[in-house]
């Protein structure tokens, strides 16, 4: 696997995770109690013996630099690995990447500087359980310029997605983005197959088209340019994504909106998630800071710490408060009398006593004063903070109440 | 008249360069470096570059990025004494690759096709 460099695609604004993504990119958004999405990723590598890997950095970065540096600083120098943030570095152009295949070719001199032979590109936006190493073996026993992971997905959805078309040996012979009319799979007519953001591309190749692209009118974007311009020049293949499936479970989400992003937390404190985080052979790593273990207190009349169907994270203290399915980061405070139901509270968040959640999503660091209630009357939330059509209610980071 | 575009640091070069092509017929302007070539690309809105690679300031490996990221229609000849920078990844954003010698006619020809081209499209 030395001969692959991984190159994670992790500038994604996430606009429709927003106010999630106020102050950080995608990637960096916080996930499961004590993760951040592009955890996801940079595990999978890890586990697929994939130990070169830039992730490509551009808006809101600074979050994700951090994390990456203090959770993910684990490799050996020495011995030629490393995880590295690179910032978008405007050597090439004085712009912002123009697409996502810009952003690769505006990376061309580190590409020229590492010669892989394979570059394994990956998005830092997913949660998923992957074996890449199945991937690339797929990829050179076909001795094929580039391997596209696909995963089955209900042709209501085709405009989410790039839709591959195939024939029987996964040959891919046409591919839509995000198609209102998708071509279905064979024998499937409400499945499409769909692009993982996942690919694996032979260096040469893949800078030849990248420098085709950036000299021809094109937005450059690898769904939009680069693979339909390989699929008519070079051998295109697609991977089923459940020959590389770590668990089996088909578990693969973009978590692209508030609402999938809730559901999918949710997920987790059901009592037996499609998102399995206790795998010893594919755990998932982060940056943990030394906090001490959860604790709950206080058993008096009509005044119990409790926490039920919850995730619970080290640096918690619920203190004689409630809390029902729901997730708590690092160093989350619960008052007396308060109540948490079905809800996220992120790092640092801290209820007072008599206050009331449900259905909320509190970003970091902020301080719920005593009696507050939020989730009850969504009209009233509506005004300080962003509620979705669902009834989720977001509160963002830092504000002050 | 086409209008060409030199960019060398050695002067009896650059010289030779001009006059050459002013033969064929072209009108021929010049920058000393990569970073006067940027210049020079935004001011006389060349049909075409001539560009050496070893040279001080910015390269012309360096040049190339910035100049097919201001106009992607440009032909751009990689005009150098070094066999090697065919390996560079940049480098296969030039049109052509030409080894710099006494005798420029495959220069010449290379300038006449890529302007040829050019016009077609």
């Amino acid at each position: 696997m030395n001969k692959v460099l991984a190159m994670i695609l992790a500038g994604g604004r996430g606009e429709r995770l927003y106010p999630l993504t106020r102050d950080r990119a995608k990637p960096a958004v916080p996930f499961g109690a004590i993760y951040r999405i592009i955890d996801f990723t940079l595990s999978n590598c890890l586990h697929s013996d994939i130990r070169r890997i830039y992730a490509l950095t551009q808006y809101k970065s600074t979050s994700l630099h951090h994390h990456i540096q203090f959770g993910w600083n684990i490799l050996s120098n020495p011995l030629g690995e490393f995880i590295e943030a690179i910032p978008a570095q405007q050597r090439i152009s004085e712009d912002w990447y123009q697409g996502t295949a810009d952003a690769i070719y505006q990376n061309i001199y580190t590409l020229q500087q590492e010669r892989p032979e394979q570059v394994l590109m990956l998005s830092g936006d997913h949660i998923y359980k992957m074996d890449y190493r199945k991937l690339i073996a797929s990829h050179l026993e076909k001795g094929v310029d580039l391997t596209v992971a696909a995963i089955r997905m209900d042709r209501n959805l085709s405009r989410e997605f790039g839709v591959m078309e195939i024939d029987e040996s996964w040959k891919i012979v046409g591919f839509q983005e995000k198609p209102e009319v998708p071509k279905t799979l064979p024998g499937d007519p409400k499945g499409i197959l769909a692009s993982m953001g996942v690919y694996v591309f032979n260096t040469e190749i893949l800078v030849r088209r990248l420098i085709e692209d950036t000299r021809s009118d094109s937005t450059h974007d690898f769904g939009k340019d680069i693979i339909p311009a390989m699929i008519e020049k070079d051998r295109v293949f697609a991977f089923d994504f459940r020959k590389g499936d770590q668990g089996g479970t088909g578990y693969w989400r973009d978590v692209g909106t508030i609402d999938a992003y809730f559901e999918a937390n949710m997920d987790l404190v059901s009592v037996t998630p499609q998102l399995n985080l206790y795998d010893s052979q594919w755990p998932i790593l982060t940056y943990q800071p030394p906090y001490p273990p959860a604790k709950t207190v206080l058993v008096e009349e009509g005044r119990i710490g409790t926490a039920l169907n919850s995730i619970i994270s080290n640096g918690c203290i619920i203190s004689g408060g409630s809390v029902r399915r729901s997730i708590l980061s690092p160093r989350v405070t619960v008052h007396s009398h308060a109540e948490v139901e079905d809800s996220i509270l992120l790092e640092g968040v801290d209820v007072g006593r008599h206050a009331r959640i449900r259905r909320t999503i509190i970003d970091k660091e902020v301080q719920i004063p005593q009696g507050m209630e939020i989730g009850y009357d969504l009209d009233q939330d509506a005004k300080c903070f962003t509620v979705t059509d669902s009834g989720i209610v977001v509160v963002p980071k830092g504000i002050r109440l | 008249m086409k209008k060409i575009l030199v960019v060398e640091d050695e002067e009896g070069l650059r010289l030779l360069y001009e006059e050459e092509l002013k033969g064929e017929g072209y009108e021929v302007f010049t920058a000393q470096n990569g970073r006067e070539a940027i210049k020079q690309l935004e001011k006389v809105k060349p049909d075409l570059v001539v560009l050496d690679i070893v040279m001080p300031v910015m390269n012309g490996m360096e040049a190339l990025g910035r100049i097919v990221g201001k106009d992607r229609n440009i032909p751009v000849i990689i005009n150098t004494s070094y066999p090697g920078y065919r390996e560079d990844f940049m480098s296969w954003a030039a049109d052509a690759y030409v080894m710099k010698s006494t005798d420029l006619q495959e220069l010449k020809d290379k300038v006449r096709d890529l302007l040829e081209k050019k016009k077609v499209q």
